[in-house]
């Protein structure tokens, strides 16, 4: 199981019903398989950066969920062959999480570590005058 | 007047040169240690209106933030977040 980040895009044809009903059909895909919802959002109607099958407008949705990699390829297959799917995007999360965790720690650990230094230096100040 | 300014610069020589203040990186400052791809209003701040990546030579940004700042950008645009070009 891994974490995955996915965006799809819908077009702005779809009626507000069909589109949930689509909506959940993705999502059964990814809960009969197993996959665990973690965040879900609805970012609802937004202008597209850029004209995309000559609409203008995209409905955003936005899911965070723990599923297998062959989980995560059928429901992008099913994303692709939907015409109403203007765009979608899947990227892992746990890769970049664990990372920035990692790096969280470093600079924790770096900070932690900088106090400790100072009086280590100011002690070896006095011995110095001391040797001469 | 012209005396002036000549005398100016020759006395001022080192002023000439004013005093760079050093960018610093954006993402160091405010620990952010994941550049996100969904935080749009943070992504448009490093895209100029022609809809470029600003070069980090000029934003400050640090090597490993512009490396996670890009394919943050890049992900943004594959879903119509931010533009791939403006004119």
């Amino acid at each position: 199981m891994r974490l995955y980040d996915i965006v799809v895009v819908l077009s702005p044809e779809v009626a507000p019903d069909q589109a949930t009903a689509l909506v959940d059909g993705f999502k059964k895909i990814l809960t009969d398989d197993g996959a665990q919802m973690k965040t879900e959002e609805v970012w609802g109607r937004r202008r597209l950066a850029y004209p995309i099958a000559k609409r203008r407008e995209g409905v955003y949705y936005y899911w965070q969920f723990e599923a297998k990699t062959e989980t995560v390829a059928e429901l992008e297959r099913k994303l692709r062959l939907s015409d109403d799917v203007l765009r979608h995007l899947a990227v892992r999360a746990d890769e970049e999480l664990r990372r920035s965790v990692k790096l969280r720690k470093k600079r924790e650990a770096k900070a932690a570590a900088k106090p400790k230094k100072a009086p280590a230096e100011a002690a070896a100040e006095p011995a110095e005058p001391a040797e001469a | 007047m012209r005396r002036d300014f000549k005398k100016d610069k020759k006395a001022g020589g080192r002023k000439k040169f004013f005093v760079r203040r050093r960018k610093a990186c954006k993402f160091c400052v405010e620990k952010i240690e994941y550049v996100d791809w969904k935080d749009v209003k943070t992504l448009q701040g490093f895209i100029p209106e022609r809809g470029k990546i600003l070069p980090r030579r000029i934003s400050g940004v640090c090597s490993l933030h512009q490396r996670k700042l890009q394919t943050a950008i890049k992900r943004a645009r594959a879903i119509a977040l931010l533009p791939y070009a403006t004119d």
